[in-house]
């Protein structure tokens, strides 16, 4: 399966392939984008099975990424990882299509109990 | 509107302790200890936050400690880690801590993007706030510090609520 990660931080794009590696998913093709148009441009571009986004990127937010996918018919699964949790931020994702919504910090167990129904 | 704060110094330590569960010390071997005594830093990061709240939220630390974190976030020796890395790192954690503090704040809060600044946290000044909660800590005898500053104008409002 393909994987997109999409973060404006390096940091946290290394942490979150790290931790998909240690949950065992580190077999899967990984792609990376570091802004929201990138994260839509590549989503349509690269066909990922899984998108794993940030929710506050340059260009474009996480969910305005989803919500562009979703009025274009995409139905890739799409899922958020970040350092913001408020209630109305969950509502907007999960609005917008959301398959997840995971809180920075995160540990590999997160990951595996999130991305294993997902990835099998 | 009166906006009451809810972050207090426990709070503040329980999200970074989950930055260290998480990160920094998965293995539970190096925990943050928490100390009384305010630690002196070398370099910090901090993000603003406007809105139901205004204020910064501050991370600071030695060099030492910032170097270990990177070290530790990227999955590298410290000897190999670069000012960029430092950097990145230092706003990651800035941004993490952050958004854990906006999402205890009432609803309708904007997060900044992170600043970093490798000198100790005393040379960045915030006019017109107040520090209202601090965390001190020490990484295995490196400090380490979290604090929050209030907008005044934020505490008149409350004031005159």
């Amino acid at each position: 399966m393909k994987i997109l990660i999409a973060d404006d931080s390096r940091v946290m794009r290394q942490i979150v392939t790290r931790t998909l590696r240690q949950a065992g998913f580190g077999d899967h093709d990984l792609v990376e984008a570091a802004d929201g148009q990138e994260t839509l441009d590549k989503t349509v571009a690269e066909s990922p099975d899984l998108v794993i986004s940030d929710w506050n990127m340059p260009e474009m937010t996480g969910v305005e990424v989803l919500r562009k996918l979703r009025a274009a018919g995409n139905d890739v699964k799409f899922g958020f990882v970040t350092s913001e949790c408020t209630p109305e931020m969950q509502q907007a994702a999960e609005a917008a299509g959301a398959a997840f919504f995971i809180v920075k910090p995160f540990t590999a167990e997160r990951f595996d109990e999130v991305f294993s129904p997902i990835l099998g | 509107m009166s906006v009451e704060v809810v972050v207090n110094t426990s709070d503040l330590f329980e999200m970074v302790e989950q930055v260290w569960v998480s990160y920094l010390d998965p293995e539970g071997v190096n925990p943050l200890i928490p100390t009384d005594e305010e630690q002196p830093s070398d370099v910090h990061s901090s993000v603003s936050i406007t809105g139901s709240w205004t204020g910064h939220v501050v991370y600071a630390s030695s060099t030492v400690a910032a170097k270990k974190a990177a070290a530790a976030f990227l999955a590298m020796g410290v000897e190999e880690v670069s000012e960029e890395d430092v950097t990145d790192v230092l706003g990651e954690l800035a941004n993490i801590v952050g958004g854990n503090v906006k999402a205890m704040l009432p609803a309708g809060a904007l997060l900044s993007l992170p600043q970093v600044v490798l000198a100790p946290d005393s040379a960045t000044k915030y006019p017109s706030a107040e520090r209202i909660t601090e965390l001190y800590g020490l990484w295995e005898g490196e400090p380490v510090s979290v604090s929050m500053w209030q907008s005044r104008n934020e505490m008149n409002k409350e004031e005159t609520a």
